[in-house]
Parts: structure tokens; C-alpha cells; sequence
């Protein structure tokens, strides 16, 4: 919802114009501002903050900030300051009457499921969900490795560079690797996964033209679909149909063709993108079982669980349906220099622990996790600060008055008054606290060899201007000299360069710029 | 007058503590690097030094491990 907050106003007024996205938004709301919209649903007027703030216990009024700026962020209420410097709350118009409708008469899809004699073979619920996950896996595997994915999506290479673009870091010379939020992504849960590459998918779709706001209205409609029930191709707009064939390659649709319809199948994946990220009752089915010798047995064949597991344990066997691992230390600390952490390990075993182990609290063992945190904290076991020492004071009151100063700019790392001595944290250049300064310069350490050819450039560029300019006085001085008048009327003044000729279109780095510079010549040449 | 001098403040359990000073007696005069020992879990060193105690203390832990064969 963050995606939906940042549009701008006036695409945010269109989006509302749509009854679903209205209810979209209301259920992705805190329970609070849920509670504030519904009140303030039937009353026209401005409500004043301070009868907002009669609502609420004196307690909760942490909580009242957090829904008041979630639902301003939205746009939903808009702040208006009066004269008499009261602040009053107004839900936005556009949402008001659209949630009101809703309310009072159930919105019907603009499309219905099509009856079935139309429609032949219709998978059914498991079958669905099979092909949904079986699609996704594809799509994740291809993501993070194209050589293991046994058949390509049809995303074109450059829509993949896009999804892995947080992902893989980018090499030309070695094969690319997973980063850090690569492996923390893969640790993530479904639903959480398909949200970073639908963003992906969002903010990437203005560079094709495709209005994000569109998108995100198609994909909450999508979402209040049923499941298993086919709707037919024809009710789509030409831009939805462009969508689902990419949504049906991340494996949210299936699509089918009849005789002479074509339709398409929403499934599980699509209709719970409205369901909130922290709610997820559809639990896929867990696999991994550990024990508390820290051997881990993972029932699933798919090559997905597979690769994941190899992350952080090592494999012991690989059976058709079955992989059985270790957790070593080894294994971990490879993990941990790859920048996953030792919670995002624990978190991933819990949630996917096997039915069999899920009802025992804690699903895994407390031995294993303890162990994962200790091996974790076994690397840090050295603290380093670039710091000061100062010492020699020359008075004991000195020593404190500066101790205390240095308490008030907390930089006071370590005192030790009965030798006067005391250690400050050393600060060169200002903290950069957006970390883009570190990033540029990553950038320009990692492409250093293009910025070397860059850099010689314009150092060639900026000696042919040189070379360019002298040549120019050169030549115009003699085109001068040869003019001698005896006229009355002083000689009109002549462009020192013949505007006849085309002077050279002047681009800093241009390749061409040497075969361009000999045409110019060779045509002075001429003219002289 | 008051001295100011640059490095590097080290904080860590004692084990480490010892570890760190071991290996600083074990290098020749003109490249020992503590410049100081405040207490039994903080040290001041020379600011140069911290890859080189990493890497020591990865060789350590190293030691102890045993990977086995495949």
C-alpha cells in the first residue's frame, strides 16, 4: 500500500473512482483508522481533531497518530486549518461516495464467471494450486539461476534484468551472484515475495508506457475475483491483456482457450494480493523437519526448497522426494558471509516446519536455534572504533569538564579518571546519513575501467577543442588580412568564421569527431 | 598540554582481550600495535591494525573447525 500512497494526487482521486480499490484500501487499513472511516463514512461535514481525540483512551494515542498519518498519507482524510487555528478532519469526497455505494448495494464484478457449459475442462482447486506454485518456483528459479530452471517464462530478458536488478549483483566478467536482499528474499514468505516483484512490475511499467495506476487498480479487481471460476478474455481492456500474460507467466492466472472463447482462471496467488502481508491463513503446506542432533529432513521435490536448504545446511542425501541436510557450523558461517542472519534462518525453518512438527512449541528445536545464534555471535566477538585518545591533562577539573562535554555529544567512549585519561569516536567526513555517498562511490570503484575510458575522453576531447580553437584563430586572421580597403566608410566587420560553411556539430566524446574535424579542413582549404 | 593520538578502541570479551595481546608480543618491537591496555576487555591499538586482528581471529576460529570429506 506504500506503492498506493506514493502516487500523485490526481491519480490517487482516479483510483478511488473504483468501489474495489476502495475496499482494497479500507482492509489494508490499521484496525483504528478502519474504525475512524467507518464512523466518519456518513458525516458530510468537517469533523475538529479534538472530538478525534475524545474517541480514544489515553493510552491509545500513539496509536491514533500512526492511523491519522496512515490515512492522510492515503489521501483518504484531508487536513484543513481554520481561522481559529483548529485542525479538522474531512474524508475525501470521492472515497466517501464510492464506499458508501459499495455499502449499499453489493458491487458486482465487471465480468461474471462464464457458465460451464462453455467452459469444458475446468481444473479443479488442487490442480490449480499445483500449477500456480509450479509457475512461481519456475519463475523464482529462473530468477535467481538461469541454468537450473528446466523450461524458460516467457519474460523477455530485460523484464528479467529488472526483477534481479536488487537481487544479483551484475557482473560482466563472472557469473552474477546473489546479494544479501537476494538471499534474504528467498528466505521470505510467499506473499511477501510476490509483493517486492509486483512492485518491481509497477514501477517498472512507466518506463513501457503503462499507466502504474491501471495496473494497480486491475490487480486489487483481480484480487476479488473467485478463485477457480473462469472469466472470459473479451471483458479485458487492451492494457489488461498485456498484463496477464505476464501475470500468468508469475503464475497468478491460468489461462485457457476453448473453441472459440479464451479464458482465464484466477488463482489462490491472486486473490489474496488485498489480503494484508501479516494475516496468512492459506498456509502453504510445510516440509522441513529438524531435529535436535541438527540434522534437517526436507519432504519436497522441488528444486526451489532444494536450492534454499543448500544455503545454509549441507546436504547429506537427495532423494526423489526427500532431502536430507545437516546444519553445520561451516555451512552457517557460509551463510552468514553470504549476509543472511541467523533470525532469518530460524524464521524461515519455523515457518515451514512440517505438520507433524508444527503443533510442538517451539517447531524447532531450542537447542538448534540457540546454537544458530551463538555461532552468529561467535563472529562478532571483537568491537573496532576508529577513535581519539586523549590524556595529560593538566587539571583534574579540566578532565571532567571535558568528560561531561563529550557525555552531551556522545562521543565519550571509555574515561578513566584516575589516570586522566579518556577515548572520543572519531569522525572525519560528516555522517552521510542517505548512504548515497557510499554508493556512488561503489558505483565508480565497480565500473572503474568504463570511467577510466570516460575520463580519458574528455581530457582528448577538451585538447581537440584546444587544437580546434587555435586553428580557427589561425585561419581567421588570415582570412582578415587579406581584405585592404581604401574606402570612405570603414570596413563592415567580417565574421571572423565563414557563415557559409556548416561549423561541425559539436558533441563532447563524439567518436566521429576526428573524420568530421578533416571534412571541415579539407573545405577551408577549398574556399582559400 | 593535552595529547591527542589516533588508533583504533577495541572492545571485547577477555578471552579476545588476551588473544589480541598475545599476538601483539608475539610480533618484533617495531611492529607491536597496542598503545595501550585500559582494562581487561578494552584496548587502544594502532589504527592500521584491524584487518590484521580479523584475519588472526579467523585463523583462530579456523582451527578449530573440521570440515568433513566428501
Amino acid at each position: 500500500m506504500d506503492m498506493v500512497a506514493s502516487l500523485p494526487a490526481m491519480k490517487l482521486d482516479r483510483l478511488y473512482a473504483n468501489p474495489f480499490i476502495c475496499q482494497a484500501i479500507l482492509r489494508s487499513l490499521p484496525p483504528l483508522a478502519k474504525k475512524y472511516v467507518l464512523e466518519m463514512l456518513y458525516i458530510d461535514g468537517p469533523v475538529s481533531a479534538k472530538m478525534l481525540e475524545e474517541w480514544v483512551l489515553a493510552d491509545g494515542s500513539s496509536k491514533h497518530r500512526i492511523a491519522l498519518d496512515r490515512l492522510i498519507q492515503l489521501r483518504i482524510f484531508t487536513e484543513t486549518v481554520d481561522r481559529k487555528k483548529e485542525t479538522s478532519y474531512r474524508l475525501n469526497p470521492t472515497f466517501q461516495i464510492n464506499l458508501r455505494k459499495h455499502l449499499i448495494d453489493r458491487e458486482v464484478l465487471p465480468r461474471e464467471p462464464m457458465p460451464s457449459n462453455i467452459v469444458a475442462r475446468l481444473p479443479s482447486l488442487e490442480e490449480l494450486e499445483a500449477y500456480a506454485l509450479g509457475q512461481w518456483e519456475c519463475f523464482l528459479l529462473q530468477l535467481i539461476n538461469s541454468t537450473q530452471a528446466e523450461k524458460l517464462t516467457n519474460f523477455s530478458s530485460s523484464m528479467m534484468k529488472v526483477f534481479q536488478r536488487g537481487l544479483l549483483s551484475q557482473r560482466e566478467k563472472e557469473a552474477s551472484r546473489l546479494t544479501e536482499s537476494g538471499f534474504q528474499f528467498l528466505l521470505m514468505d510467499t506473499n511477501a515475495q510476490l509483493w517486492y516483484i509486483i512492485r518491481e512490475y509497477i514501477s517498472n511499467s512507466e518506463e513501457r508506457d503503462i499507466d502504474p495506476a491501471d495496473l494497480i487498480s486491475f490487480l486489487l479487481e483481480l484480487s476479488f475475483h473467485i478463485t477457480g471460476e473462469a472469466y472470459n478474455m473479451n471483458t479485458l481492456t487492451e492494457i489488461q491483456r498485456h498484463m496477464i500474460k505476464d501475470l500468468a507467466d508469475l503464475g497468478l492466472i491460468k489461462l485457457q482457450q476453448g473453441r472459440k472463447e479464451s479464458w482465464f482462471i484466477p488463482t489462490k496467488l491472486a486473490t489474496n494480493l488485498s489480503v494484508s502481508l501479516t494475516d496468512s491463513s492459506s498456509r502453504k503446506q510445510g516440509f522441513v523437519v529438524v531435529e535436535t542432533n541438527f540434522r534437517l529432513y526436507a519432504y519436497s521435490s522441488s528444486k526451489l526448497h532444494c536450492e534454499i536448504l543448500r544455503l545454509f545446511s549441507r546436504i547429506e542425501y537427495q532423494l526423489p522426494n526427500l532431502f536430507v541436510g545437516a546444519i553445520t557450523k561451516e555451512s552457517l558461517y557460509n551463510a552468514f558471509e553470504n549476509g543472511i542472519t541467523a533470525e532469518q534462518i530460524i524464521s524461515f525453518l519455523q515457518q515451514n516446519a512440517h505438520p507433524r512438527v508444527a503443533e510442538r512449541i517451539p517447531s524447532v528445536p531450542e537447542n538448534v536455534a540457540d546454537q544458530i545464534r551463538l555461532w552468529e555471535s561467535d563472529l562478532n566477538r571483537v568491537e573496532m572504533t576508529p577513535a581519539h585518545l586523549y590524556d595529560e591533562f593538566p587539571s583534574r577539573d579540566v578532565f571532567e569538564a571535558a568528560c561531561d562535554f563529550a557525555r552531551e555529544w556522545c562521543g565519550l567512549l571509555w574515561e578513566d579518571s584516575k589516570k586522566m585519561r579518556m577515548v572520543l569516536i572519531y569522525q572525519d567526513l560528516p555522517e552521510d546519513p542517505t548512504g548515497r555517498f557510499h554508493d556512488f562511490k561503489q558505483f565508480v570503484e565497480s565500473n572503474f575501467d568504463v570511467f577510466k575510458w570516460i575520463g580519458l575522453l574528455i581530457i582528448l576531447a577538451q585538447g581537440s577543442c584546444i587544437l580546434l580553437a587555435m586553428a580557427l584563430r589561425a585561419l581567421g586572421q588570415n582570412h582578415g588580412s587579406n581584405y585592404y580597403s581604401d574606402d570612405e566608410y570603414p570596413p563592415a566587420r567580417l565574421p571572423l568564421i565563414n557563415h557559409n560553411l556548416q561549423p561541425p556539430s559539436f558533441v563532447v566524446g563524439d567518436p566521429h569527431f576526428p573524420s568530421k574535424n578533416d571534412a571541415w579542413n579539407v573545405r577551408i582549404h577549398s574556399q582559400t | 598540554m593535552v595529547n591527542a593520538t589516533k588508533g583504533l578502541f577495541i572492545s571485547c570479551d577477555i578471552p579476545m582481550a588476551q588473544f589480541i595481546i598475545n599476538l601483539n608480543s608475539s610480533l618484533p618491537a617495531s611492529q607491536k600495535f597496542i598503545i595501550h591496555v585500559m582494562d581487561s576487555t578494552h584496548l587502544f591499538v594502532q589504527p592500521h591494525v584491524s584487518e590484521m586482528i580479523r584475519s588472526a581471529i579467523a585463523d583462530f576460529r579456523d582451527q578449530n573447525s573440521y570440515e568433513k570429506p566428501n
